[in-house]
Order: C-alpha cells, then sequence, then structure tokens
C-alpha cells in the first residue's frame, strides 16, 4: 500500500518536472585562442618558405581592420579545403606587439587554425619582402609557392574565387614558371 | 601667398593625361608634378582649396590621411606638427580625407571639422570628395605623404617615420628630414618609404 502511494507521488512529480521547459544548454565554450608569435621579418619569411607546402599565403591584416575580418570567411573556407593539399596559410597582424591574445582569440573564433604573427621590427623591409610594389595597405594576401616564389598579391581584400583560381592553377602545376609581369 | 610659377607648374600637371604619365602602380613616380593639382576641394573651414592654392615657395607637402585609421591617428600629431611648423617656413601643406564616410562614419567632414580644432591644426585639411585626387596620385594607404620641391616636382613619397607606437624610439625620420632637405634646395636622403597603413576607401 504504502509503495503505491510512494510511486503515485514520484509520477506526479515526475510528471511536473516533464512539464517545465528544458533549461537552456550552455552555451559552447569559446574555442581556445590560436598561439600568436610576435616576430620580424625575417623569422616570418622563415615560416613562409619553409619546405612541406606546395602553395602558400599570406594574409596580412589586423583585428580592427573591418575588410580583413570581412574577408576571413573566404580565407577560412578556402584553407579548409585546400589545407590538406598542400596549401599553408600564414597570418601576420599588424596589431600592437601587446594584442597577441586579442589576435588569437579572434583568429580562433572564426576558425582559422593557421600559423599567427604579430610582425614587429621596421615595415619597409616586410613590405619588399612580400611584394615591392605593395605600399602596405591592409588587408593585403600573397601566393608563394613551395620554393618561396611569390606567384601573386592581392592588393585588397581577397575572395574565395580568386583563391581558388590562383591558388588552383599553382596547385596543378607547381613547377611551372609564372608569366613574367 | 602668391606662387604663381608654382600654382602653373601645378596646374600644367591637372590634366589627367599628366596625371598618368608619372603614375605607376605603386604611385606617382619621383620627379612628378602634382595631379588634379587645380581640383578645388572642401576645407574644414568651409572653403573651396585645390593643392596649387596651398602651393609654398619652398615646396609643397600633401598627405593622405583620414580620421578612423589607426595608423593615421597613431601618426596624427606628428603630422600635424610637421605641417604647422613647416607651413611657418615656406612649405605649403594640406591634409586630404579621401575616404568614404559611408564605410567608415568617423571619416566624415564633421568629425574632421572636430578633429582639426582638436588637434591644432594650421593646415587646410580638405575632403577628397570623389577620391578623384588620391587615384591621380595612386595613393592608396594613410597615411602617406608626398613632398614636392619648389619647382613643384615630387622629391619624397612615403612614411612619416619608422616607428609608429614610439614617437621617442624614431630613428629615421623620413618625412623630416626630406623637409628639411627641400629647405635647403637638396635632394631629400631617402626618396621613397612605406609603412603599413589603413587601405584607402575609395569612393566609387
Amino acid at each position: 500500500m504504502l509503495s503505491a502511494v510512494v510511486a503515485a507521488r514520484f509520477a506526479v512529480v515526475a510528471g511536473l518536472l516533464a512539464a517545465q521547459p528544458a533549461p537552456a544548454p550552455a552555451p559552447p565554450p569559446a574555442p581556445p585562442p590560436i598561439a600568436v608569435t610576435v616576430a620580424e621579418t625575417a623569422a616570418i619569411l622563415e615560416a613562409i618558405k619553409a619546405p612541406g607546402a606546395t602553395a602558400v599565403l599570406v594574409n596580412v591584416w589586423a583585428t580592427w581592420c573591418e575588410p580583413c575580418r570581412e574577408e576571413m570567411p573566404d580565407l577560412v573556407r578556402f584553407y579548409r579545403e585546400h589545407r590538406g593539399k598542400g596549401v599553408r596559410l600564414v597570418m601576420v597582424s599588424a596589431d600592437d606587439e601587446d594584442q597577441a591574445a586579442t589576435v588569437g582569440r579572434v583568429l580562433a573564433s572564426v576558425g582559422l587554425d593557421a600559423k599567427a604573427f604579430i610582425k614587429s621590427g621596421g615595415d619597409a623591409a616586410f613590405i619588399d619582402s612580400l611584394d615591392p610594389k605593395w605600399r602596405g595597405a591592409i588587408p593585403a594576401t600573397f601566393l608563394f609557392d613551395g620554393k618561396g616564389t611569390r606567384r601573386h598579391s592581392w592588393l585588397g581584400p581577397v575572395t574565395y574565387q580568386a583563391l581558388r583560381s590562383r591558388v588552383g592553377e599553382l596547385l596543378s602545376a607547381p613547377d611551372k614558371k609564372p608569366a613574367k609581369k | 601667398m602668391k606662387l604663381a610659377h608654382f600654382a602653373v607648374a601645378l596646374a600644367i600637371a591637372a590634366t589627367p593625361a599628366a596625371a598618368l604619365a608619372g603614375e605607376s602602380s605603386g604611385g606617382l613616380t619621383l620627379g612628378s608634378k602634382a595631379p588634379q593639382a587645380t581640383t578645388k576641394m572642401k576645407n574644414v573651414d568651409g572653403k573651396q582649396l585645390s593643392i596649387a592654392d596651398v602651393a609654398g615657395k619652398a615646396g609643397t607637402l600633401v598627405i593622405f590621411t583620414c580620421n578612423h585609421c589607426p595608423f593615421a591617428k597613431d601618426w596624427e600629431q606628428r603630422i600635424v606638427e610637421l605641417a604647422n611648423g613647416y607651413t611657418a617656413r615656406g612649405i605649403g601643406a594640406v591634409l586630404i580625407n579621401a575616404n568614404n564616410p559611408d564605410m567608415h562614419p568617423e571619416d566624415g567632414y564633421a568629425e574632421m571639422q572636430t578633429r582639426a580644432k582638436s588637434r591644432g591644426m594650421k593646415v587646410p585639411y580638405v575632403v577628397d570628395e570623389t577620391s578623384a585626387v588620391a587615384k591621380a596620385f595612386g595613393a592608396s594607404v594613410t597615411p602617406e605623404a608626398f613632398l614636392f620641391d619648389k619647382s613643384g616636382k615630387l622629391v619624397y613619397h612615403g612614411a612619416i617615420d619608422d616607428n609608429r607606437k614610439q614617437p621617442d624610439k624614431v630613428q629615421a625620420r623620413y618625412l623630416k628630414d626630406a623637409l628639411d632637405a627641400v629647405l635647403a634646395g637638396k635632394a631629400p636622403p631617402v626618396a621613397e618609404t612605406k609603412s603599413l597603413g589603413c587601405g584607402i576607401k575609395f569612393r566609387s
């Protein structure tokens, strides 16, 4: 008799609980920030020219730069689709050197798990090492082949289609000499 | 300032053909005259001014800059000090904002007026309303300086100095050295430099 009463009460409580709206799920944890290295031009070039890639994309950006943030989804999509095909992405931020944590958080928030730097030291050598025709306006993206030779520059925002066209060309014929400009 | 010869020299370069002749993918080439020199632009005081109008007896400094760009902000006080200081020594100077304020409202005219006042600008700060002047110069970044000598030829193009963030740690004062050279009638020790900056938000 007693157990029947307890069971009935349990059923009532269970029914009441079931009628309550489910608590909102906890927001997913923020992705861990990407490691960001403060480095001068030589170390950045070393990362660009390190062996093991067929195509290396170098994107120069800043966390506060709106056009830079706007192009990131295209960069993310392209890199995710092609990182297994020999594409390396090197992100170089023009943020202040004490902003490594912010830079890492922004990269993580868009899912860009790439080699990341904050550039330190003088600008002129860095700019000329990527493309002497570049005057330093960001965003800018550069394509190097596996031997460290620059193949193309996008001085301004880049798109997925543009990346696919130029990088695809390089991936399909990595040893073909670039046309003289 | 009545500088008929210099204004004429600049005005000769005001045609599109002349503007294109000296322009490369990296901007106006050294030795070129100022393009769009007679194009009127609205100053923060409401008056219409051209580069030829502000030309100085000893030379003319044109700097493309804006309000919103962190790079331009970091160099802003140094830009104003140089422009104010050298204007008093015979260099004409104008700061030009070619950015589209639709992309950055902070680059609008009212904010330019506020900025000019708060920074103590004694030189014109004008709006390039179609970005035509910036395009003719081949300017692409803020801030970007162009210095013309007394004959109207471009003798320096590029950065303000070599340390945006730490004025006390500047080692190379590119623009100041070029200004001093122009005043002395000499060629600047460094004629072209570069620095990272914000891309100009051209009006289409």
